[in-house]
């Protein structure tokens, strides 16, 4: 384990300076209700504005139609829009890993389908990973593919996916050789399938606040042809594992709630705060520069072609906790009931916050799995 | 980890800190500042080897200008020091004698000592009067509290506010208690009665020095100290938890035990890099946003891992004979010092008051260039 601190370059404060000024103009303060980091709105025109500018699919090559910008530029992006509680659901997804996964692992010709319109953010990705029976344990899958002229018939059931029925694609992990001797990491596939297919059908499930974004996809006889197979059928352990390994520490990890505070700043502007306030403010404002170091540090890590997993799980784990920890420092100083309905934005986004969060904990790897794995790099 | 040593700053090339500076600190302080040399220095109340040693090499003067007797180099430079002086719980005043009091006597034009130099952070309950005479001498009439080793040390370097003077007040000129902090390090009330300093001891303090830059080379120094101890504390945890076996394994096997030794390493992880980007920015000049930030930072860090680690070891750390009491002492200790942690948050809190919400993510991105 090992931070070394880094900062940015002129131009990459030019590239800040530039999406903050986009920013400014698209997306005018107290024009809009701001999400709560990654967890935002579908808005297609945003994504394509966002595209046209090129920071839609920046880590993507050139030749596939993205940007060859390195893991800092993409983090300046991602950063100013998830602070700004940008509307950027729809090509969340995509952006973040499917677009890579696909580069990595996906044959030419689907690099050539699918790269271009994920840079031109014009593709939402779901991901299909959980089933009723299988969370964390992601190795014990059993959504069965069985092998038919020209691809694979897929039934069975996903669990728990985001914005299924708001998106075009979900990559979607399977089996397609079943368990042997218990090997459970042998005979996993992923696949790029078509939402809108035949077979498939898109149960919503109500989050917890009782917005619509859950959902269950249940596929009956689907059909999905050999050349939406993700790279080699077969692999699909070893593509899963490496995925989202680098991605972890970004900073969709630590500013979820961001806009709660900055809501909560904007509460008091005329009235000085008090001390306890102003304290407990600066711990949380500290904290944002403390892991917002150390989290730039890991995107500077990865342009240098380091491979800091261990780094990575170790911020997403602090990152999210801290999330959580924010709103129990702000319930601590305001004297509200809340309500997801009040007039006051503050109230409405901390209400929301409150409801979703601990979620935060869990998507994309539970801090449980995370914590083992940073317990394996800890030495200094 | 091994596959990512070879990653160097991309930029901070005016202020990046030579590695050989800190392997050769290192190298020092593991030789001198060992279990016995810490021990030993609480019974007596001084370090006479490790003070001997870390003087011969220079180290206590780095950060301070070779023009004004210092070792020169930059204030990162002396901050990497004292990162390595913490992991070893060196109990010896090394920030006192260079970055904050060297930096003082230095900013006056007045002599550096042969030996240690101490200064007083400024306690609420500080009674001392300053009278400056016609003649340029200064007479000292109060008391002082928490000085570091002031019995040991040679000069208290005094910056009186309001004459704007630097004072090199020697030993002979006070009395000391046995006053001391957590960890057992020398902590003294400093007692003058009616007190006459020498003209020659007397200057103008300069334009640098204000009582707020004293104070944040004051919690920069303990910033520094705690990010190498909680470091070490990481180390020596980790160490512990793959020797000690019950129920068969060592206790780092279990997942329980694990969830300790990432919280602490989190902490500790955090703390360093708050504190190089704060040395890094103080060797630019404004640093107030950093040092501040990195000072709330590590005193949370300092509460939260102290306690993790001491889980993680059980009844083996609440003993004198083993190291991590020379460790989680000084951190309890060190973050109370140079006003206490709640100033510190307050201070990161009031300047996000002062930026308002608009620009508080710029604050944090851009620290203390985006208040000037």
């Amino acid at each position: 384990m090992r931070f070394t601190p880094t900062e940015l370059t002129p131009a990459e404060l030019e590239l800040q300076a530039e999406v903050r000024d986009f920013l400014a103009a698209e997306l005018p303060r107290g024009t809009y209700e701001p999400a709560l980091g990654m967890g935002a709105d579908h808005d297609k025109e945003f994504s394509k504005k966002l595209a046209a500018k090129g920071w839609v699919g920046m880590a993507l090559p050139k030749r596939y139609g993205g940007h060859d910008r390195s893991a800092v530029d993409r983090f300046i992006v991602v950063e100013e829009l998830l602070r700004s509680g940008a509307p950027i659901g729809y090509h969340w997804v995509a952006d973040r890993q499917t677009g890579s996964v696909i580069n990595k692992f996906g044959t030419e010709e689907q690099r050539e389908r699918f790269l271009p319109i994920i840079s031109r953010g014009e593709i939402g990705f779901s991901i299909g990973m959980s089933e009723p029976d299988s969370g964390s344990d992601l190795a014990s899958v059993s959504l069965r593919a069985t092998r038919t002229e020209g691809g694979w018939i897929l039934n069975g059931t996903k669990i728990w996916t985001s914005s299924a029925h708001e998106n075009d694609y979900f990559i979607c992990l399977c089996r397609t050789t079943p368990m042997e001797d218990g090997n459970k990491h042998q005979g996993l596939s992923q696949m790029l399938i078509d939402l809108a297919t035949e077979g498939l059908q898109i149960n919503g499930i109500p989050f917890l606040d009782g917005a619509p974004g859950f959902n269950e996809v249940v596929m009956t006889d689907v059909f999905v042809p050999d050349e939406n197979v993700l790279g080699d059928a077969g692999m699909g352990w070893v593509q899963n594992t490496s995925e989202l390994a680098y991605e972890r520490g970004g900073p969709d990890r630590w500013l979820s709630t961001f806009g709660v505070v900055e809501q909560f700043l904007a509460s008091h502007v005329g009235t000085p705060m008090g001390d306890r306030a102003v304290q407990s403010l600066g711990s949380m404002v500290a904290r944002y520069w403390g892991l917002r170091n150390m989290s730039l540090t890991v995107a500077r890590m990865i342009d240098q072609g380091a491979a800091p997993s261990v780094e990575s799980a170790l911020v997403k784990e602090m990152g999210t906790r801290f999330e959580q920890d924010t709103l129990l420092k702000l319930i601590e100083l305001v004297d509200l009931e809340p309500s997801p309905e009040s007039a006051s934005m503050f109230e409405r986004m901390f209400t929301a916050a409150t409801l979703t969060g601990p979620s935060f904990t869990i998507r994309g790897g539970t801090i449980e799995i995370l914590r083992s794995v940073a317990s394996k790099g800890l030495r200094s | 980890m091994s596959t990512t040593s070879h990653i160097k700053p991309i930029s901070a090339p005016d202020v990046n800190v030579d590695e050989l500076l800190s392997d050769a600190a290192a190298k020092l302080f593991r030789n001198v500042s060992d279990f016995d040399a810490v021990q030993a220095a609480e019974a007596a109340r001084w370090a006479p080897t490790v003070w001997k040693a870390v003087a011969e090499a220079g180290f206590a003067w780095i950060g301070v200008p070779e023009s004004a007797g210092g070792s020169g180099g930059t204030i990162a430079d002396a901050c990497e020091v004292l990162r390595v002086a913490g992991a070893h719980a060196a109990p010896i005043p090394l920030a006192e004698t260079g970055i904050i009091g060297g930096w003082l006597l230095a900013c006056a034009g007045l002599p550096l000592p042969d030996g240690p130099v101490t200064v007083a952070p400024g306690r609420p309950d500080d009674t001392l009067t300053v009278t400056v005479n016609a003649d340029g001498s200064a007479t000292l009439d109060g008391s002082l509290h928490r000085v570091p080793w002031a019995a040991k040390s040679d000069v208290l370097a005094l910056f009186d506010e309001a004459s704007g003077k630097v004072i090199a007040v020697p030993n002979s000129a006070y009395t000391t208690d046995l006053l001391t902090n957590m960890a057992g390090e020398p902590r003294e009330t400093v007692t003058f009665a009616a007190a006459s300093i020498p003209a020659d001891a007397v200057a103008e303090a300069g334009p640098q020095v204000t009582t707020d830059a004293l104070r944040n080379r004051g919690a920069l120094s303990r910033v520094m100290l705690m990010a190498g101890a909680l470091e070490a504390m990481l180390n020596l945890t980790v160490d512990y938890c793959e020797v000690r076996q019950q129920f068969g394994k060592p206790i780092g096997r279990f997942q329980a035990v694990q969830q300790h030794l990432v919280w602490a390493a989190q902490d500790a992880a955090l703390t360093k890099m708050a504190a190089q980007i704060a040395a890094r920015q103080a060797a630019r000049g404004d640093a107030r946003f950093e040092i501040a930030a990195a000072r709330s930072l590590a005193n949370e860090c300092a509460s939260t891992a102290t306690r993790q680690c001491h889980q993680a070891h059980g009844a083996m750390g609440m003993t004198q004979e083993y190291a991590l009491h020379h460790l989680s002492r000084r951190l309890w200790s060190w973050r109370s010092e140079w006003a206490h942690p709640g100033e510190w948050s307050g201070k990161v809190g009031r300047f996000a008051e002062s930026v308002g919400p608009q620009n508080l993510y710029p604050l944090i991105t851009a620290g203390s260039a985006h208040l000037s």
